[in-house]
């Protein structure tokens, strides 16, 4: 009789207290969560950004080549863009002259805009004004332009303290 | 006693009957998998910068080689390897191809055309120059003023095969700036 008061006590008192209880703490969904967020993290870390395609600009194909990465960028389509900001329209360059007989090639209205940027990225640096600047700008043209355009660009760009140039083109399958 | 018995024997069956619930149900927890696409795409939107992410690649110039004469330039050259021993200079035009070089007394072939097979053999030639002189890896491509940006890409692309790495622009020197767009 003692026996069974006493049972069923604690099976009362248990029933009273189950609603308290914690019963399971699932930590799955959280450990998923994190290990998405990880793998995301590792691969942006990683791949790094890829360059963006400048746009109005059809770009020459190429089989061979690795992955480009966003970096400056002059993009030569209907309007001269530099890092994405518009400059002058393309007509506009080809039929501007030089204002400085010892380098008939520059652009002066690009020039400008090139220097401005050179020097901002010099000041960013530390580096003095006249130094070598350090910093690669990514050309993309149109397939379609002449050489003598290009050119022009390429020695503006030299001439404003960009000598590292690269030309960037699409990459399609084929290649080695 | 006997039915203290049985109610400890409801009591444990109760029991067994909750633990068996679990596994006779066969619930499919669907949470994880809407945690992970969830997190997909938060970081798709994220990293979405609304242009073409194409697979882009890139030609990097080098700038042409000089002939330094002054002592104070020679002075200024730190490494043996700044040196060439080699001046090869492919020359573009729309309707055919120069290779010249330096050595064996002056170098110069002529490729017609800019077809597929034209191409075919600057890039052999190319490479068989290279293989020649294997510590030379630079060269210089000098477009005419009227080819077009796709073609040199395409002479680019096949110097690259050849296995030239230091790939030079030159132009032709003029005094007056070029007009045509």
């Amino acid at each position: 009789m003692k026996n069974r008061t006493r049972d069923s006590r604690a099976a009362r008192r248990a029933q009273q207290f189950s609603k308290f209880k914690v019963s399971q703490l699932n930590l799955v969904p959280l450990v998923d969560t994190f290990v998405s967020i990880v793998f995301f993290s590792l691969t942006t870390a990683t791949v790094g950004e890829l360059a963006p395609v400048v746009p109005g600009v059809t770009l020459p194909e190429t089989t061979v080549g690795t992955p480009a990465l966003a970096q400056l960028t002059l993009g030569i389509g209907a309007t001269v863009t530099l890092a994405n900001r518009p400059i002058m329209s393309t007509l506009d360059a080809a039929a501007e002259l030089s204002n400085d007989p010892r380098y008939p090639l520059k652009v002066p209205t690009l020039y400008r805009a090139m220097k401005t940027l050179a020097d901002s990225l010099r000041q960013a640096r530390g580096v003095s004004k006249d130094a070598d600047l350090k910093v690669a700008l990514a050309i993309q043209g149109d397939r379609t332009m002449r050489y003598d355009l290009l050119s022009r660009f390429m020695a503006t760009a030299r001439l404003a303290g960009f000598t590292y140039l690269s030309l960037e083109v699409q990459r399609v399958a084929g290649g080695p | 006693m006997a039915s203290s018995y049985l109610h400890r024997t409801r009591l444990r069956r109760a029991e067994r009957g909750t633990g068996m619930r679990g596994h006779e149900g066969g619930q499919l927890n669907l949470v994880p998998l809407v945690d992970i696409l969830t997190a997909i795409v938060f970081f798709s939107l994220l990293t979405y910068s609304g242009v073409a992410l194409a697979a882009l690649t890139s030609f990097d110039l080098v700038l042409p080689p000089v002939v330094v004469t002054s002592p104070d330039e020679v002075k200024q050259i730190k490494k043996e390897e700044d040196v060439l021993n080699l001046l090869l200079a492919v020359r573009v035009a729309n309707d055919h191809l120069e290779v010249e070089h330096s050595a064996e007394g002056g170098f110069r072939t002529r490729i017609d055309s800019l077809n597929t097979m034209a191409l075919d053999s600057l890039q052999s030639l190319m490479s068989e120059i290279r293989s020649r002189y294997p510590q030379n890896r630079d060269v210089v491509v000098i477009p005419a003023d009227e080819v077009s940006y796709d073609d040199i890409i395409r002479v680019l692309e096949r110097l690259k095969k050849a296995r030239f790495s230091a790939i030079a622009l030159g132009t032709k020197a003029r005094a007056t700036p070029a007009t045509k767009p």
